[in-house]
């Protein structure tokens, strides 16, 4: 398997979190983690394989360090990539935008000709409404540290195990 | 996709993005300096802070076009009205409240930025009361087939104001060209967004409104809210509908001065909205893009500490407003009788009803002049015209456009009236303020606005609106039918009041009113409508003049001083002291409330020494409290005996008529305090 790039932003908390997490559940050396802030297109560009993480803020944004890089993401040519999101957010707290985030995300990725994979169920969530939902999967992995930190482990863990195979 | 909008950080030319970062970097260097004046004790005492709104008030101010379009900023709109073009001069003098100030010379408190010359219109502290006027001028543009739009920006908690519903409701069912922007940065004061209403995204309340978009931005980014204004305004002009924009912002300070946010923010909170400042993110996005380089930036930064360094000086060095200048602009000066100077007159003619001369002058005035616009509840049908039938007809000869009817929404039907006389100034509204002078509560909100503008533009503003309302009792309607509320509406600066109790006066009254600029109250007696003795001869051309009053009988040994439906009770209170006493009793209407006709007064009471005050109103606090004050303030030496005063009982009004009838003055109450008064 090719190295997978995971790209989020090294300022945040709880997304740098899961991304380590992710990282070891690869392996250390199966990865690269990517800072946001300050990637350019030509580095985000060298992977083929890419997780990108994001929380969703301020009642479904995506966070400036994402937003920031969008316009070059907008004029990215991303045919051939395998991208996986996964998106942090508060379903309590914000019910009517519940990992819009991500849902952003994504729908950039794949304007940009990007393969989304990574698709979990939405079993599990209680939430009004989510810009990441997909029918009845979210576009990537969802993860709540609010009121569901608990999961996190297995969450991430059963993600890897199936992107193993998704990013063949 | 966003990348196919119009702004983008790669795309957009140089010179724009230079104006912009411009024009941020001005403003947050005004926000940032804001405190200072009250720190040195100079002004500026109520400051808003705009910083993390910055990109869609930039945003307003630059889909703003001057020629064409309305602006209703709110109190935190700093950038906004720069954007809009003012300049930091102008901020500066409307911050230390400088007579300079372009919004109103320094009598509107400070951080309201206005420019009326351009249709930035000067509006109130009220939160949200704006949204009316601008649905007002929304129909305006609409009416007159004008391109523009009207611009309405406030906050997101105020939007709870019920009359932000009924201008939405109302832009949505008139489909106005209004632009509603909503800044949404989490807090009423200290109020956290959840405490106003149940969803997250106040906007989204309105979505089973039809005729209304809703859209939503990020107005902590320049280019997103820049793109969605002009989608926005693209959608008004095309779809001839009305648009809510809902930005996301972040408040990075707090409220205002007077408030301190760390008592109800924590520490994360306090830091993650300043690493929101949009500024700072649009400035990082103009480095990592490479449109400009550091250096470059930094130049435009400092040339924009010299721009605050001179407006400051400007600012320090301009005149203060006088003192003796209170009293200018409380009212334009109003349109002066030629004919009929002193309001009477001779004509001979066969008697009309009150009703008819209301209908009939309404009608003249319509046909004399095109600007005229009629609206309120009931008041448009075929074969009717109003619960009263005051404006019959009207529909049929002047069209929908001009006659028309008004939602149940006293609020809505001031509010507009308002926003609507900002059109231009040729424009004449008759407001049919609520079917009853009862129901005119709901509207006191945009009442009380309504009687400000003109005072506090310093006169350039002036809303020129009548205010018709079926007022008073003696028709057995109880609490909510019977009421009359100039008591209440004379304490307000910036109004005139008149009540009149013939029909001759009620038309001459009317005409003047709708020839006149500025705020009327016209309060109609409903129990005269078709009472015979309120029928007079009428002449056509009848024009009574504002603040004089009319002897309706002389006499020299008392005077009644009335007004509205008790002028026929004391003029048959005189009769009957003329008949059995052989006194001779002067029954003056004083036909106008504001402005008073003070020299009729003190003559009369110069020539009796008595005086009997007599309104159908409460007597405590009624506005014949008023009228004693001043006759034994300027006229005491020439009393004969205290001044007496006939009203209502300090009670609701009830409805059976025995209720009725001993809580409203009548004859026999008036004579018994007239044959007091005379024993002196
Ligand atoms: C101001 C604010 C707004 C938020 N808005 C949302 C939201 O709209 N939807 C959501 O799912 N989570 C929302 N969240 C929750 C965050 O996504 C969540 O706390 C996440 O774990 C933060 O990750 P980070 O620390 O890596 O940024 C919000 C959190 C904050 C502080
Ligand atoms: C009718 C009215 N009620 C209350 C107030 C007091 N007040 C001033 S600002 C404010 C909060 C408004 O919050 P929001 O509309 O969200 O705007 P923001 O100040 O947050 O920008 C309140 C309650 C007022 N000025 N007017």
């Amino acid at each position: 398997m090719q190295k997978i790039a995971i790209v989020y932003s090294f300022n945040t908390m709880k997304t740098s979190k899961i991304a380590k997490r992710i990282s070891d559940a690869f392996g250390k050396n199966a990865v690269e983690m990517v800072n946001v802030e300050d990637v350019t297109p030509k580095q985000f560009l060298k992977f083929d394989n890419l997780i990108c993480g994001t929380a969703t803020w301020f009642d479904g944004e995506l966070p400036n360090h994402w937003d920031e890089f969008v316009p070059e993401l907008e004029d990215m040519d991303l045919s051939g990539k395998k991208v996986a999101l996964f998106g942090l957010g508060d379903q309590k707290g914000y019910p009517e935008n519940f990992l819009d985030g991500m849902g952003i995300l994504g729908d950039i990725l794949e304007a940009q000709g990007a393969t989304m994979v990574g698709f979990t169920s939405t079993e599990g969530y209680t939430f009004e409404s989510s810009g990441a939902e997909r029918g009845d999967q979210f576009i990537g992995l969802g993860i709540d540290f609010e009121t569901q930190g608990s999961k996190n482990k297995e969450r991430v863990n059963g993600w890897v195990e199936k992107l193993k195979l998704e990013f063949q | 996709m966003k990348k196919d909008r119009k702004y983008n950080i790669k795309t957009t030319d140089k010179k724009t993005l230079e104006k912009w970062f411009r024009l941020m970097t001005l403003g947050r260097l005004l926000d940032d300096r804001a405190p200072n004046y009250l720190k040195q004790a100079i002004g500026w005492s109520y400051h808003a802070p705009y910083a993390g709104h910055d990109g869609i008030q930039l945003a307003i101010g630059q889909v703003f076009d001057r020629e064409t379009d309305h602006l209703f900023p709110y109190y935190r709109d700093m950038l906004t009205t720069l954007s809009a073009g003012l300049t930091a001069e102008e901020i500066i003098y409307n911050g230390i409240s400088k007579d300079l100030d372009v919004a109103g010379g320094g009598r509107h408190m400070s951080n309201h930025f206005a420019k009326p010359e351009w249709n930035i219109h000067n509006v109130s502290s009220s939160t949200g009361n704006h949204t009316l006027h601008a649905v007002g001028v929304g129909r305006a543009l609409k009416k007159y087939k004008t391109p523009g739009i009207s611009i309405c920006s406030q906050g997101e908690s105020s939007v709870s104001e019920g009359y932000v519903y009924e201008a939405i409701n109302g832009a949505s069912n008139e489909k106005l060209p209004v632009l509603f922007v909503i800044q949404d940065n989490g807090y009423g004061i200290s109020v956290p967004k959840k405490d106003q209403t149940a969803r997250r995204k106040v906007a989204d309340n309105f979505a089973g409104f039809k005729n209304l978009r809703i859209i939503h931005c990020n107005g902590k980014d320049v280019f997103d809210s820049m793109n969605s204004l002009v989608e926005a305004r693209k959608h008004i002009e095309e779809k001839e509908e009305p648009v809510i924009v809902q930005a996301n912002c972040v408040r990075i300070h707090s409220h205002s001065n007077s408030d301190a946010h760390e008592l109800y923010r924590d520490d994360f909170e306090l830091n993650y909205v300043r690493e929101y400042d949009p500024l700072a993110k649009f400035r990082r996005l103009l480095l990592r893009y490479e449109r400009f380089t550091d250096e470059e930036l930094t130049v435009i930064e400092e040339e924009m500490k010299q721009v605050v360094k001179i407006a400051h000086k400007a600012g320090m060095a301009a005149p203060d407003p006088s003192p003796d200048s209170i009293h200018d602009y409380v009212l334009p000066e109003p349109y002066v009788p030629e004919k009929y100077t002193d309001g009477t007159h001779q004509f001979e003619g066969n008697p009309m009803k009150l009703i008819q001369a209301l209908n009939e002058t309404l009608k003249a005035e319509f046909r004399h002049n095109p600007d005229t616009y009629i609206w309120g509840q009931d008041v448009a049908h075929k074969e009717k015209g109003g619960i009263f039938n005051v404006t019959k007809g009207m529909q049929k000869e002047f069209g929908k456009e001009r006659v028309f009817n008004a939602p149940i929404a006293e609020d809505y039907i001031v509010g507009t009236a308002n926003g609507m006389s900002r059109f231009n100034d040729k424009i004449r509204i008759v407001a049919e303020g609520a079917e009853f002078a009862d129901y005119f509560w709901p509207a006191m909100e945009a009442f009380v606005e309504t009687t400000h503008e003109y005072w506090r533009t310093k006169g350039q503003f002036s809303p020129n609106i009548t205010i018709r309302l079926a007022s008073g009792g003696y028709i057995g309607g109880g609490l909510y039918h019977s009421q009359t509320i100039e008591g209440t509406i004379a304490t307000f600066p910036g109004v005139r009041v008149v009540y009149p109790s013939f029909a001759d006066d009620a038309a001459g009254l009317l005409r003047t009113c709708l020839r006149s600029r500025g705020l009327n109250f016209y309060m109609e007696p409903k129990a005269l409508y078709n009472a015979p003795k309120a029928a007079t001869p009428v002449p056509d051309d009848f024009e009574v003049p504002f603040g004089k009053a009319r002897i309706r009988r002389e006499g020299e040994d008392l005077s009644m001083i009335t007004y509205g439906n008790t002028s026929h009770l004391c003029l048959e209170a005189a009769q009957k002291i003329s008949e059995e006493d052989g006194a001779s009793v002067e029954v003056m209407d004083l036909r106008s409330l504001i402005p008073l006709d003070k020299e009729a007064i003190l003559a009369s009471v110069k020539k009796t020494g008595k005086v009997l005050i007599v309104h159908e109103d409460k007597v405590f606090s009624g506005f014949g409290a008023e009228l004693a004050a001043l006759i034994t303030d300027e006229a005491f030496e020439y009393l004969d005996g205290p001044v007496k005063r006939v009203g209502s009982t300090f009670t609701p009004v009830g409805f059976n008529r025995i209720l009725e009838a001993a809580i409203l003055p009548d004859t026999e109450k008036i004579l018994t305090a007239a044959r007091d008064l005379l024993q002196y």
